[in-house]
Parts: C-alpha cells; sequence; structure tokens
C-alpha cells in the first residue's frame, strides 16, 4: 500500500467533496455523489484485510471533518468497510454493476448508521434524511465505478484480488 | 541491531479504531469540532478557491439580458438595497418612537459603535446549507452568539469559534432558534404584527410556531431578528412570510413559513456584528 499516495488523496477528495462537487448536484435538494463513499467501496474491495480496515476508519475520520458531527461517520464507514472487506474475500467484485450495487448499498447502511448515530448525538439534527440515504447512495452508485479507474491509475493497483496475506 | 517487527492482527486493530470512533463519538463537540476548524484553516485557500469555482459555475447563465457578472452585481446590489430599506425604516420607526418617549435623552444610532468583521466562507460541512465555517475567529472579536448579515440582512449566528475560525448556523439550520418579530410595511411605515421564534426547518427556510390565527399575518410581511442585549442594538430584518397557511394539527394557530431574503446558496462572504469590540 502507498500510504503517501493515499493520504494525498484522502485529502484532495475530502477538499472537492466540500466544494467543487456541488457543481454536479442534482434537483432541488441538491443532491450530490459521496466521492468518500465511492473511496471506501474501492479500498475495502482492492486492498487486503488490515489495509482495508486502516483505509476505512480514515476515509470514515475524513468524511465526519466534512460532516456535521464528529465521531458517526468514522464508526460507520470503519464498520462497514471491514465488512466489505471481508465480504470480498468470499464473494468478488469484479464487474462495474456489481460494484454499482455494492456502493449504493454500503452507501445506504453507512447513512443509516451515521444518521442513528448523529441523531443520538449532535446538537445539530440531520436535515433532508431521505436524500442522504437513498439518493446519495444511488447517485455515486451510478458514478462509483467510473472513478475506480482514475484511483487505479494513482494508486498503481493492479486489477486483480490479492487473496494471499489477507486477514 | 535488528528492529522487531510487530504484527497486529486485523480484529485487534479493528478493536482499536472502534475504541478511538466511540471516543470521537462520546467526546464532547465543542472539542471535536477543532479537526473540523483545523482543516478548514490549513486548506483554507483550495477551499476558498475551489468554492469560488462551485459558485461562478452553479451561476444562471443570461446571455440575452446581461453579462452574469454584471446580473451578479445588479442583483446583489438590488438585494442589499431592499434590506437595508426595510432596516432604515424600522430603524427609523424605533427611533421616532424613542424621540418621542425619551426626548431630550441621549440617544445612539443602530449599531453606532459596533465593529463589523467579514470573513470569507471556508466550507459548507456536510454541504448541508445549514452551516458555514468562516476564516475569521477569536482573534477578531468573535464570540458565541454573535449575529452574522449578509446583503445587510441576518443570516445566522455562530455557534463555535476557535482562533481563527468560526462556525456560523444559519437561522434555516433545525437546531437553530431566533427570537423575531414580523410587520409590515405601509407606505414607509412599520407596523408591527406580532412577535415569535423562529425555528429553522433544514429545508432552506424557517417557521414560526405558535402564533394565534386572531393575527394579521401574510405573505410577504417582513421578519426582523428582534435586539438582544450585547449582540443587537437594533432589528435587522432576516426573511420574507413565504406561506402563511392554517396549522393542520392545531386549527387556530397559523402555519408560518420564512424564506431568507438573501440568497444563502450563493454566499461568499459573510460579516460579524462585534457589538462592544474590545
Amino acid at each position: 500500500m502507498r500510504w503517501f499516495r493515499f493520504a494525498v488523496l484522502v485529502l484532495f477528495v475530502t477538499v472537492l467533496q466540500t466544494s467543487l462537487a456541488d457543481i454536479i448536484t442534482i434537483t432541488k435538494a441538491s443532491i450530490k455523489p459521496d466521492l468518500l463513499l465511492i473511496l471506501l467501496v474501492f479500498f475495502a474491495t482492492y486492498c487486503r484485510g488490515t489495509e482495508a480496515i486502516i483505509t476505512s476508519f480514515v476515509i470514515g475520520f475524513a468524511a465526519d471533518i466534512v460532516g456535521s458531527a464528529m465521531g458517526p461517520q468514522t464508526l460507520s464507514f470503519g464498520i462497514f468497510g471491514t465488512l466489505l472487506a471481508d465480504l470480498n474475500r468470499v464473494i468478488a467484485i469484479k464487474r462495474m454493476p456489481y460494484q454499482s450495487v455494492v456502493v449504493f448499498i454500503t452507501g445506504f447502511l453507512t447513512a443509516a448508521l451515521a444518521y442513528f448515530l448523529t441523531f443520538l448525538k449532535a446538537e445539530t439534527a440531520v436535515s433532508n434524511a431521505y436524500a442522504k440515504l437513498f439518493w446519495t447512495p444511488l447517485y455515486s452508485a451510478v458514478i462509483g465505478p467510473f472513478l475506480f479507474l482514475p484511483v487505479e491509475w494513482w494508486m498503481r493497483i493492479k486489477k486483480r484480488r490479492n487473496y494471499a496475506n489477507s486477514m | 541491531m535488528t528492529r522487531k517487527r510487530t504484527r497486529i492482527s486485523g480484529r485487534m486493530l479493528f478493536t482499536w479504531f472502534v475504541l478511538a470512533g466511540l471516543i470521537l463519538f462520546f467526546a464532547p463537540q465543542a472539542l471535536t469540532n477543532k479537526f473540523q476548524f483545523a482543516f478548514a484553516h490549513i486548506f483554507r485557500w483550495p477551499l476558498s478557491i475551489s468554492r469560488s469555482i462551485s459558485l461562478a459555475a452553479r451561476a444562471p447563465s443570461l446571455r440575452d439580458i446581461a453579462t452574469r457578472k454584471e446580473y451578479e452585481k445588479l442583483r446583489t446590489a438590488h438585494n442589499q438595497l431592499q434590506n437595508h430599506l426595510a432596516n432604515v425604516i424600522e430603524q427609523r420607526a424605533r427611533e421616532h418612537r424613542k424621540v418621542e418617549e425619551l426626548s431630550g435623552l441621549r440617544n445612539r444610532l443602530p449599531l453606532e459603535g459596533a465593529k463589523l468583521v467579514q470573513g470569507g466562507i471556508s466550507m459548507a460541512p456536510d454541504g448541508s446549507k445549514s452551516e458555514l465555517i468562516i476564516d475569521c475567529g477569536q482573534v477578531d472579536g468573535l464570540v458565541k452568539g454573535q449575529f452574522v448579515i449578509d446583503d445587510n440582512s441576518i443570516i445566522g449566528a455562530i455557534s463555535d469559534v476557535s482562533l481563527y475560525t468560526a462556525k456560523v448556523r444559519l437561522f434555516t439550520d433545525l437546531a437553530s432558534k431566533i427570537a423575531v418579530k414580523i410587520a409590515r410595511s405601509n407606505n414607509g411605515n412599520m407596523t408591527y404584527i406580532a412577535n415569535g421564534v423562529m425555528y429553522g426547518d433544514g429545508k432552506n427556510s424557517a417557521k414560526i410556531p405558535l402564533l394565534s390565527k386572531k393575527l394579521k399575518i401574510k405573505t410577504g410581511d417582513i421578519v426582523f431578528v428582534r435586539e438582544k442585549s450585547g449582540l443587537l442594538d437594533a432589528p435587522i430584518i432576516a426573511g420574507k412570510v413565504a406561506e402563511c397557511s392554517t396549522d393542520s394539527k392545531q386549527p387556530l394557530l397559523w402555519d408560518i413559513t420564512v424564506k431568507p431574503v438573501s440568497d444563502m446558496e450563493r454566499l461568499n462572504n459573510v460579516t460579524v456584528i462585534v457589538m462592544n469590540p474590545k
């Protein structure tokens, strides 16, 4: 794993998520793709066990930094990213349609857990929950597999399943 | 000497991270907000540049009438004048009442001693349009609770502050609660109709509940933020009544929706009112 490249990528995507992603918003509810969710699914499916755990929690932490409260996304991204990495050892997620489905399901589950945790914690309640639970994961699922290609190139990850040295 | 390499099992690593996440989750928000402030401060340049690009890209195209730049300039000027006019009318009426009541005593003009601190928006956490992080903080005299204006209208208040950055909670946020009064302008005279508390609804608007249907409120009435000791010494416009219908659950009350007069989706810079600068 190239950790320096990973750190640069996460920071770049976090900055992008807070600002430039607004350009591609759709509808009046300003639905935009969750780029960090796409990264989460990418690293959970392409990395080995321990690497997948670290990347999931780090991406979750980045999502919290640009979110409304600290903690909910770190936990939800970390837990579901790790589960996805475990699942990936049993079921191969190679083809684009499957990747889309995985992005959508992971997006729904992480958003649901994050929503519940934010509701427990925050002073600031989450607005527009329906869009966050359904439309954002759907939009991310549509564009996610296409973004896997530049991320693959940047991380110099070859398109193969790595069973060896897994958890 | 060879360094011994310790192997940590995946399960152990996962447990540690979950514990770290739980600590982060249960830590007070005032403490954890520092991460957001640090991120906004460190990456203020790329964030502000990309925000400007994003705002420019989303601006409406108006090829036949005026250039985009001209249109934006005119629209901003128009909004500012409208809001300024409403504030001036309100302030004049207030001053007039004061003169009538306390003639002979020294009177201070609204916001006369206030310092206006301008801050650029670093980022909008969660893209929720309900909170903003701005690039000015305690060093500029900001404290929690101070009101924030744009285009001469109140858009929210400072909800948390660090040394160089601050978080602004827009009045449309679900956690926002601001004392307001509803007024109507008739040929330059401002008539007060009701006092109430405005709650954000998280959908780029706010609600004023618990107002009796006996009050003659209608669409287009102006909503002013009420004076608050040490934070605001004159009412300032925040929004207009966009919808006024009978509350479906309590038919004796109004269901009032307030839309901000400032375009909150296009905010780039805001101004904080520091009433008693040191």
